[in-house]
Protein backbone atom coordinates (compact mmCIF):
# COMPACT_ATOMS: atom_id res chain seq x y z
CA UNK A 1 0.00 0.00 0.00
CA UNK A 2 2.58 2.26 1.05
CA UNK A 3 5.06 1.69 -2.24
CA UNK A 4 1.88 1.99 -4.36
CA UNK A 5 1.46 5.32 -2.94
CA UNK A 6 4.95 6.35 -3.97
CA UNK A 7 4.82 5.05 -7.60
CA UNK A 8 1.53 6.86 -7.75
CA UNK A 9 3.46 9.96 -6.23
CA UNK A 10 6.32 9.73 -8.82
CA UNK A 11 4.18 8.68 -12.18
CA UNK A 12 1.84 12.04 -11.14
CA UNK A 13 4.67 13.98 -10.97
CA UNK A 14 7.43 12.94 -12.51
CA UNK A 15 10.29 14.07 -10.81
CA UNK A 16 10.81 13.71 -7.03
CA UNK A 17 12.08 11.10 -4.77
CA UNK A 18 13.33 8.13 -5.83
CA UNK A 19 12.30 4.49 -4.27
CA UNK A 20 16.65 4.41 -3.23
CA UNK A 21 15.38 7.38 -0.34
CA UNK A 22 13.59 5.12 1.50
CA UNK A 23 14.36 5.71 5.08
CA UNK A 24 17.54 4.07 7.00
CA UNK A 25 16.77 3.22 10.17
CA UNK A 26 13.06 4.18 10.78
CA UNK A 27 10.87 3.24 14.00
CA UNK A 28 8.15 0.85 13.88
CA UNK A 29 10.46 -1.05 10.87
CA UNK A 30 12.42 -3.81 11.23
CA UNK A 31 16.34 -2.59 12.61
CA UNK A 32 18.67 -3.01 9.97
CA UNK A 33 20.41 -6.31 10.32
CA UNK A 34 24.74 -6.02 10.78
CA UNK A 35 27.75 -7.59 11.10
CA UNK A 36 30.32 -5.64 12.88
CA UNK A 37 33.66 -6.30 15.39
CA UNK A 38 34.21 -5.30 18.33
CA UNK A 39 37.06 -3.83 20.49
CA UNK A 40 38.44 -7.69 21.66
CA UNK A 41 38.02 -8.62 18.06
CA UNK A 42 34.75 -10.31 18.70
CA UNK A 43 31.79 -10.01 15.78
CA UNK A 44 28.40 -9.45 16.92
CA UNK A 45 25.79 -9.54 14.69
CA UNK A 46 22.54 -8.14 14.87
CA UNK A 47 20.04 -10.87 14.40
CA UNK A 48 22.38 -13.19 16.36
CA UNK A 49 20.55 -10.98 19.51
CA UNK A 50 17.04 -11.55 18.25
CA UNK A 51 14.38 -12.59 22.01
CA UNK A 52 16.44 -8.92 24.00
CA UNK A 53 16.46 -5.74 23.65
CA UNK A 54 19.73 -3.81 21.95
CA UNK A 55 20.42 -0.70 22.27
CA UNK A 56 22.78 1.36 19.95
CA UNK A 57 25.01 4.48 21.63
CA UNK A 58 27.20 6.31 19.13
CA UNK A 59 30.23 7.94 21.16
CA UNK A 60 33.09 10.12 20.52
CA UNK A 61 35.00 10.24 23.19
CA UNK A 62 36.48 13.78 22.30
CA UNK A 63 32.48 15.50 21.61
CA UNK A 64 31.49 17.79 24.57
CA UNK A 65 28.34 16.37 24.29
CA UNK A 66 29.62 12.90 24.68
CA UNK A 67 31.80 13.79 27.38
CA UNK A 68 29.01 15.37 29.07
CA UNK A 69 27.63 11.91 29.85
CA UNK A 70 30.41 9.58 30.73
CA UNK A 71 32.52 12.71 33.27
CA UNK A 72 29.17 12.42 34.92
CA UNK A 73 28.98 8.78 34.73
CA UNK A 74 25.67 8.80 33.08
CA UNK A 75 26.16 6.58 30.77
CA UNK A 76 27.93 4.34 32.22
CA UNK A 77 25.20 4.18 34.84
CA UNK A 78 22.31 3.90 32.23
CA UNK A 79 24.85 0.83 30.60
CA UNK A 80 25.04 -0.81 34.30
CA UNK A 81 21.24 -0.96 34.48
CA UNK A 82 20.14 -2.10 31.11
CA UNK A 83 22.86 -4.53 30.58
CA UNK A 84 22.08 -5.79 34.29
CA UNK A 85 18.56 -6.40 32.97
CA UNK A 86 19.32 -8.30 30.36
CA UNK A 87 19.71 -5.78 27.82
CA UNK A 88 22.61 -5.91 24.90
CA UNK A 89 24.21 -2.47 24.79
CA UNK A 90 26.15 -1.71 21.67
CA UNK A 91 28.61 1.37 22.13
CA UNK A 92 29.56 2.61 18.00
CA UNK A 93 32.54 4.23 17.23
CA UNK A 94 32.12 5.41 13.56
CA UNK A 95 35.19 8.58 13.92
CA UNK A 96 37.20 7.54 10.35
CA UNK A 97 41.05 7.60 10.81
CA UNK A 98 42.63 11.23 12.00
CA UNK A 99 39.56 11.98 12.55
CA UNK A 100 38.22 13.39 16.37
CA UNK A 101 37.39 9.86 18.72
CA UNK A 102 38.75 7.50 16.06
CA UNK A 103 40.64 4.70 18.45
CA UNK A 104 42.64 1.80 18.02
CA UNK A 105 41.23 -1.46 19.44
CA UNK A 106 43.85 -1.16 22.47
CA UNK A 107 43.30 2.30 22.81
CA UNK A 108 39.56 1.93 23.38
CA UNK A 109 39.93 -1.10 25.91
CA UNK A 110 41.79 1.02 28.00
CA UNK A 111 39.25 3.70 27.70
CA UNK A 112 36.73 1.75 28.68
CA UNK A 113 38.41 0.50 32.25
CA UNK A 114 39.75 4.03 32.93
CA UNK A 115 35.67 5.01 32.56
CA UNK A 116 34.05 1.99 34.05
CA UNK A 117 32.20 1.93 31.03
CA UNK A 118 30.09 -1.11 30.87
CA UNK A 119 28.97 -1.38 27.62
CA UNK A 120 27.98 -5.39 26.16
CA UNK A 121 30.91 -4.64 23.46
CA UNK A 122 32.48 -1.39 21.54
CA UNK A 123 32.32 -1.66 17.93
CA UNK A 124 34.86 -0.29 15.68
CA UNK A 125 33.18 1.16 12.89
CA UNK A 126 36.12 3.35 11.25
CA UNK A 127 34.66 3.08 7.54
CA UNK A 128 30.97 4.50 8.77
CA UNK A 129 29.05 1.43 7.34
CA UNK A 130 26.94 0.76 10.47
CA UNK A 131 26.51 4.68 10.84
CA UNK A 132 25.30 4.94 7.36
CA UNK A 133 23.44 2.61 7.67
CA UNK A 134 21.38 3.71 10.50
CA UNK A 135 22.17 7.26 9.54
CA UNK A 136 23.63 8.01 12.73
CA UNK A 137 23.93 11.87 12.87
CA UNK A 138 25.30 12.66 16.19
CA UNK A 139 27.20 11.70 19.30
CA UNK A 140 25.73 10.72 21.31
CA UNK A 141 23.02 9.12 18.96
CA UNK A 142 20.33 6.36 20.60
CA UNK A 143 18.78 3.44 18.97
CA UNK A 144 17.16 0.90 20.70
CA UNK A 145 15.70 -2.71 19.06
CA UNK A 146 13.16 -4.90 20.70
CA UNK A 147 13.08 -8.33 20.66
CA UNK A 148 11.32 -9.01 17.60
CA UNK A 149 14.13 -6.95 15.57
CA UNK A 150 11.59 -3.32 15.46
CA UNK A 151 13.33 -0.36 16.06
CA UNK A 152 11.68 1.24 18.92
CA UNK A 153 13.56 4.09 19.43
CA UNK A 154 15.79 6.77 17.59
CA UNK A 155 17.23 9.54 18.58
CA UNK A 156 18.79 11.80 22.12
CA UNK A 157 19.81 10.32 25.18
CA UNK A 158 17.73 12.80 26.99
CA UNK A 159 15.89 16.09 26.83
CA UNK A 160 18.69 18.19 27.67
CA UNK A 161 20.23 19.36 24.64
CA UNK A 162 23.78 20.72 26.01
CA UNK A 163 26.93 20.10 27.04
CA UNK A 164 26.83 21.12 30.91
CA UNK A 165 27.38 17.93 33.04
CA UNK A 166 24.75 19.82 35.47
CA UNK A 167 22.39 19.58 32.97
CA UNK A 168 22.37 15.59 33.25
CA UNK A 169 19.96 15.49 36.49
CA UNK A 170 16.26 16.38 36.15
CA UNK A 171 16.97 15.41 32.69
CA UNK A 172 14.27 13.18 31.09
CA UNK A 173 16.09 10.14 29.70
CA UNK A 174 14.40 8.68 26.78
CA UNK A 175 16.61 5.40 26.64
CA UNK A 176 15.35 4.42 29.76
CA UNK A 177 11.47 5.84 29.48
CA UNK A 178 11.06 3.84 26.21
CA UNK A 179 12.97 0.60 27.85
CA UNK A 180 10.88 0.89 31.04
CA UNK A 181 7.88 1.12 28.53
CA UNK A 182 8.78 -0.92 26.45
CA UNK A 183 9.28 -3.45 29.02
CA UNK A 184 6.40 -2.92 31.00
CA UNK A 185 4.24 -3.38 27.94
CA UNK A 186 3.35 -0.21 26.88
CA UNK A 187 3.85 2.03 23.79
CA UNK A 188 6.71 3.98 23.46
CA UNK A 189 5.45 7.46 24.27
CA UNK A 190 8.76 9.29 22.68
CA UNK A 191 10.10 6.88 20.30
CA UNK A 192 11.45 9.66 17.55
CA UNK A 193 13.57 12.66 18.96
CA UNK A 194 15.66 14.72 17.86
CA UNK A 195 19.29 13.15 18.57
CA UNK A 196 21.68 15.98 19.86
CA UNK A 197 25.28 16.39 19.78
CA UNK A 198 28.39 16.91 17.04
CA UNK A 199 28.47 15.24 14.19
CA UNK A 200 29.47 11.77 13.61
CA UNK A 201 32.89 12.39 11.89
CA UNK A 202 32.63 10.13 9.36
CA UNK A 203 35.17 9.52 5.90
CA UNK A 204 35.04 12.55 3.78
CA UNK B 1 42.55 13.32 23.47
CA UNK B 2 40.51 16.08 24.95
CA UNK B 3 40.91 19.50 23.06
CA UNK B 4 38.83 21.33 25.75
CA UNK B 5 39.82 20.28 28.87
CA UNK B 6 43.47 20.73 27.47
CA UNK B 7 42.37 24.57 27.21
CA UNK B 8 40.46 24.80 30.18
CA UNK B 9 44.10 23.53 31.56
CA UNK B 10 45.89 26.21 30.00
CA UNK B 11 43.62 28.97 31.35
CA UNK B 12 43.87 27.84 34.70
CA UNK B 13 47.41 28.17 34.06
CA UNK B 14 48.35 31.26 32.84
CA UNK B 15 46.00 32.30 35.70
CA UNK B 16 47.67 31.33 38.56
CA UNK B 17 51.27 31.64 36.47
CA UNK B 18 50.48 34.75 34.84
CA UNK B 19 52.26 37.30 37.52
CA UNK B 20 55.23 35.33 38.32
CA UNK B 21 56.23 34.56 34.48
CA UNK B 22 55.87 35.11 31.37
CA UNK B 23 54.21 33.31 29.41
CA UNK B 24 54.78 31.67 25.74
CA UNK B 25 51.90 33.64 23.28
CA UNK B 26 50.55 30.55 22.93
CA UNK B 27 49.28 29.61 26.51
CA UNK B 28 47.95 33.24 27.10
CA UNK B 29 44.38 33.00 25.70
CA UNK B 30 42.51 29.68 25.48
CA UNK B 31 41.53 28.86 21.43
CA UNK B 32 37.78 29.64 21.98
CA UNK B 33 37.30 30.14 18.14
CA UNK B 34 34.63 32.66 18.74
CA UNK B 35 34.48 36.08 19.91
CA UNK B 36 31.13 37.23 21.57
CA UNK B 37 30.23 41.46 21.94
CA UNK B 38 26.67 42.93 22.90
CA UNK B 39 26.78 46.07 20.78
CA UNK B 40 23.44 48.44 20.97
CA UNK B 41 22.14 49.83 16.95
CA UNK B 42 23.57 53.68 17.74
CA UNK B 43 19.85 54.82 15.98
CA UNK B 44 17.70 53.76 18.49
CA UNK B 45 17.05 55.78 21.64
CA UNK B 46 15.51 55.45 24.62
CA UNK B 47 13.43 58.03 23.71
CA UNK B 48 11.85 55.50 20.33
CA UNK B 49 10.11 53.31 23.08
CA UNK B 50 12.44 50.44 21.45
CA UNK B 51 16.03 50.13 21.40
CA UNK B 52 17.63 47.53 19.35
CA UNK B 53 20.91 45.59 20.67
CA UNK B 54 22.72 42.56 19.16
CA UNK B 55 25.01 40.03 20.02
CA UNK B 56 27.49 40.25 17.89
CA UNK B 57 30.03 36.71 16.80
CA UNK B 58 32.97 37.04 14.82
CA UNK B 59 34.25 33.34 14.31
CA UNK B 60 37.54 31.80 13.27
CA UNK B 61 38.01 30.48 9.55
CA UNK B 62 36.26 27.80 8.89
CA UNK B 63 34.35 27.74 12.51
CA UNK B 64 30.64 28.04 12.91
CA UNK B 65 27.77 28.68 15.41
CA UNK B 66 23.95 27.54 14.82
CA UNK B 67 20.92 28.72 13.66
CA UNK B 68 17.42 28.71 15.67
CA UNK B 69 17.25 25.25 14.44
CA UNK B 70 20.50 23.54 14.12
CA UNK B 71 19.98 21.06 11.85
CA UNK B 72 21.54 17.48 12.39
CA UNK B 73 24.20 18.49 15.14
CA UNK B 74 25.16 21.50 17.52
CA UNK B 75 22.89 23.87 19.35
CA UNK B 76 22.06 27.67 18.76
CA UNK B 77 23.00 30.05 21.06
CA UNK B 78 21.56 30.11 24.68
CA UNK B 79 21.03 33.41 25.79
CA UNK B 80 20.41 35.11 29.53
CA UNK B 81 19.47 38.57 29.50
CA UNK B 82 19.48 41.48 32.59
CA UNK B 83 17.43 43.83 31.62
CA UNK B 84 16.26 46.99 34.08
CA UNK B 85 13.25 47.59 35.53
CA UNK B 86 10.49 49.28 32.62
CA UNK B 87 12.58 47.33 30.05
CA UNK B 88 11.09 44.17 28.20
CA UNK B 89 12.80 41.72 25.71
CA UNK B 90 11.61 41.19 22.36
CA UNK B 91 12.60 38.28 19.96
CA UNK B 92 16.11 37.36 19.30
CA UNK B 93 15.78 38.04 15.41
CA UNK B 94 18.07 35.58 13.25
CA UNK B 95 18.96 36.07 9.88
CA UNK B 96 18.76 33.44 7.40
CA UNK B 97 21.99 31.21 7.89
CA UNK B 98 23.76 28.65 5.44
CA UNK B 99 24.13 25.43 5.13
CA UNK B 100 26.75 23.72 6.75
CA UNK B 101 28.46 20.20 6.18
CA UNK B 102 27.75 17.44 3.75
CA UNK B 103 27.45 14.08 3.36
CA UNK B 104 24.80 12.67 5.51
CA UNK B 105 25.31 15.35 8.77
CA UNK B 106 23.81 18.75 7.82
CA UNK B 107 23.60 21.77 10.18
CA UNK B 108 22.24 25.30 9.57
CA UNK B 109 24.32 28.35 10.61
CA UNK B 110 26.80 30.93 10.55
CA UNK B 111 30.43 31.10 9.61
CA UNK B 112 32.96 34.65 9.78
CA UNK B 113 30.27 36.65 11.43
CA UNK B 114 26.36 37.34 12.48
CA UNK B 115 24.73 39.56 14.84
CA UNK B 116 21.83 38.22 16.46
CA UNK B 117 19.48 41.39 16.74
CA UNK B 118 16.83 41.66 19.87
CA UNK B 119 14.44 44.70 20.70
CA UNK B 120 13.93 45.77 23.96
CA UNK B 121 10.54 47.54 24.83
CA UNK B 122 10.88 50.58 27.29
CA UNK B 123 7.45 50.26 28.86
CA UNK B 124 4.90 53.92 29.02
CA UNK B 125 6.11 56.20 32.16
CA UNK B 126 9.61 54.43 32.22
CA UNK B 127 11.99 56.94 31.37
CA UNK B 128 15.69 55.88 31.89
CA UNK B 129 18.22 58.07 30.25
CA UNK B 130 19.89 54.91 29.08
CA UNK B 131 19.65 51.21 28.84
CA UNK B 132 22.53 49.01 30.66
CA UNK B 133 22.11 45.61 28.80
CA UNK B 134 23.80 42.38 29.92
CA UNK B 135 23.70 39.01 28.32
CA UNK B 136 24.80 35.53 29.31
CA UNK B 137 25.45 33.82 26.27
CA UNK B 138 25.98 29.84 26.38
CA UNK B 139 27.08 28.38 22.70
CA UNK B 140 28.87 25.37 20.63
CA UNK B 141 31.28 26.64 18.07
CA UNK B 142 32.44 23.74 15.65
CA UNK B 143 34.77 23.32 13.04
CA UNK B 144 35.74 19.64 12.41
CA UNK B 145 35.00 19.38 15.95
CA UNK B 146 32.94 21.50 18.55
CA UNK B 147 34.10 23.56 21.81
CA UNK B 148 31.32 24.96 24.14
CA UNK B 149 31.71 28.21 25.20
CA UNK B 150 30.06 30.84 26.94
CA UNK B 151 30.20 34.97 27.86
CA UNK B 152 29.27 37.71 29.85
CA UNK B 153 28.52 40.55 27.96
CA UNK B 154 27.11 43.96 28.57
CA UNK B 155 26.29 47.24 26.63
CA UNK B 156 24.92 50.76 27.79
CA UNK B 157 22.08 50.80 25.44
CA UNK B 158 19.99 53.86 23.76
CA UNK B 159 22.60 56.51 24.57
CA UNK B 160 22.91 57.38 21.11
CA UNK B 161 25.57 59.28 20.30
CA UNK B 162 27.75 58.69 23.07
CA UNK B 163 29.99 56.38 20.93
CA UNK B 164 33.00 57.48 19.00
CA UNK B 165 32.06 58.57 15.40
CA UNK B 166 34.14 55.33 14.24
CA UNK B 167 32.65 52.79 16.63
CA UNK B 168 29.00 54.58 15.94
CA UNK B 169 29.56 53.42 12.08
CA UNK B 170 30.85 50.44 12.46
CA UNK B 171 28.14 49.36 14.95
CA UNK B 172 25.38 51.07 12.27
CA UNK B 173 27.00 49.13 9.62
CA UNK B 174 26.99 45.39 11.13
CA UNK B 175 23.14 46.61 12.43
CA UNK B 176 22.23 47.90 8.47
CA UNK B 177 23.83 44.17 7.66
CA UNK B 178 22.04 42.41 9.76
CA UNK B 179 18.55 43.66 8.73
CA UNK B 180 19.21 42.99 5.38
CA UNK B 181 20.32 39.46 6.35
CA UNK B 182 16.74 38.54 7.96
CA UNK B 183 14.09 36.99 6.29
CA UNK B 184 11.39 39.24 4.87
CA UNK B 185 7.55 38.74 4.40
CA UNK B 186 6.40 37.32 0.63
CA UNK B 187 6.16 38.97 -2.05
CA UNK B 188 2.79 39.95 -2.14
CA UNK B 189 1.95 38.24 -5.64
CA UNK B 190 3.64 34.84 -4.46
CA UNK B 191 2.05 32.13 -3.01
CA UNK B 192 3.17 29.36 -1.09
CA UNK B 193 1.59 25.60 -0.76
CA UNK B 194 2.77 22.33 0.36
CA UNK B 195 1.56 18.42 -0.15
CA UNK B 196 3.07 15.53 0.98
CA UNK B 197 3.61 11.92 -0.20
CA UNK B 198 4.98 8.82 2.00
CA UNK B 199 8.26 10.17 2.03
CA UNK B 200 8.68 13.82 0.84
CA UNK B 201 6.58 17.14 0.64
CA UNK B 202 6.65 19.40 -2.21
CA UNK B 203 6.87 22.53 -1.58
CA UNK B 204 5.20 24.77 -4.19
CA UNK B 205 5.99 28.75 -4.69
CA UNK B 206 3.30 30.35 -7.46
CA UNK B 207 4.24 33.82 -8.84
CA UNK B 208 7.36 33.78 -8.57
CA UNK B 209 9.54 34.73 -11.59
CA UNK B 210 13.30 35.28 -12.51
CA UNK B 211 14.41 33.14 -9.92
CA UNK B 212 17.39 30.29 -10.41
CA UNK B 213 17.22 28.32 -7.43
CA UNK B 214 15.78 28.12 -3.79
CA UNK B 215 16.40 26.23 -0.34
CA UNK B 216 14.45 25.97 2.68
CA UNK B 217 15.28 25.81 6.02
CA UNK B 218 12.80 24.38 8.33
CA UNK B 219 11.97 26.18 11.77
CA UNK B 220 10.94 22.66 13.26
CA UNK B 221 13.47 20.02 13.44
CA UNK B 222 12.33 16.34 12.76
CA UNK B 223 10.33 17.11 10.02
CA UNK B 224 12.71 16.94 6.76
CA UNK B 225 15.91 15.38 6.15
CA UNK B 226 18.59 17.88 6.57
CA UNK B 227 21.02 16.06 4.37
CA UNK B 228 19.01 15.31 1.39
CA UNK B 229 19.12 17.49 -1.96
CA UNK B 230 16.27 19.63 -2.17
CA UNK B 231 15.18 19.24 -6.02
CA UNK B 232 14.76 22.32 -7.27
CA UNK B 233 12.17 22.38 -10.14
CA UNK B 234 10.90 25.68 -12.72
CA UNK B 235 7.82 25.44 -13.59
CA UNK B 236 5.68 28.35 -15.68
CA UNK B 237 4.06 29.95 -12.45
CA UNK B 238 6.79 29.57 -10.46
CA UNK B 239 8.78 26.59 -8.88
CA UNK B 240 8.57 23.62 -6.76
CA UNK B 241 11.33 22.36 -3.98
CA UNK B 242 11.03 18.53 -3.23
CA UNK B 243 11.64 18.04 0.31
CA UNK B 244 12.51 14.69 1.94
CA UNK B 245 10.85 13.59 5.06
CA UNK B 246 12.79 12.98 7.83
CA UNK B 247 12.83 9.35 9.36
CA UNK B 248 12.42 10.55 12.65
CA UNK B 249 8.93 11.97 11.57
CA UNK B 250 6.24 9.02 12.37
CA UNK B 251 3.10 11.09 11.34
CA UNK B 252 1.73 12.88 8.61
CA UNK B 253 3.46 16.52 8.11
CA UNK B 254 1.09 18.90 9.40
CA UNK B 255 2.89 22.45 8.68
CA UNK B 256 5.59 24.20 6.76
CA UNK B 257 7.22 26.64 8.43
CA UNK B 258 10.79 27.84 8.04
CA UNK B 259 12.71 30.60 5.51
CA UNK B 260 12.41 30.41 1.57
CA UNK B 261 15.78 31.16 0.38
CA UNK B 262 16.19 32.26 -3.27
CA UNK B 263 18.74 33.21 -5.95
CA UNK B 264 17.46 35.34 -8.74
CA UNK B 265 18.69 35.14 -12.07
CA UNK B 266 20.63 38.47 -11.56
CA UNK B 267 22.66 36.97 -9.34
CA UNK B 268 20.84 38.48 -6.33
CA UNK B 269 19.73 36.30 -2.75
CA UNK B 270 16.41 36.94 -0.71
CA UNK B 271 14.76 34.88 1.80
CA UNK B 272 11.33 35.07 3.11
CA UNK B 273 9.69 33.63 6.53
CA UNK B 274 7.02 31.13 5.43
CA UNK B 275 4.44 29.07 6.64
CA UNK B 276 1.66 26.99 5.48
CA UNK B 277 -0.31 23.92 6.08
CA UNK B 278 0.83 20.85 4.34
CA UNK B 279 -2.11 18.80 2.99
Amino acid sequence: MKRLAMVLGLAVFGAGWGLTSAWAARVGERAPDFTATDSNGKVHKLSEYAGKYVVLEWTNRGCPYTQKHYDSGNMQRLQKEWTGRGVIWLTVISSAPGKQGYVTAADENSYVKEVNAAPTAVLLDPTGALGHLYDAKTTPHMYIVNPQGTLIYNGAIDDRATTDVADVNGAKNYVSLALGEAMGGKAVSAPATRPYGCSVKYPN
Amino acid sequence: MRFERQSGFLVLASFFTGCALTLPAAAQAPETHAKVELIADPDSHVSKGTVWVGLQFSLDPGWHIYWRNAGDSGEPPVVRWTLPAGAKAGPLEWPTPVRLGSGSVVDYGYENEVLLMKPIEIEKGAAPSSLPVAADVKYIVCREICIPGKAHVEVEAGTGNGLPPAKTAEWEAKFRKAREELPKRLPVDWSCSARQWDTGIRLRVEGASAVRNAIFFPDEPGLIENSASQKYAASGRGFDLWLTKSQQLLHSAIRLQGVLAVELLDGTRHSYQVAMPVH
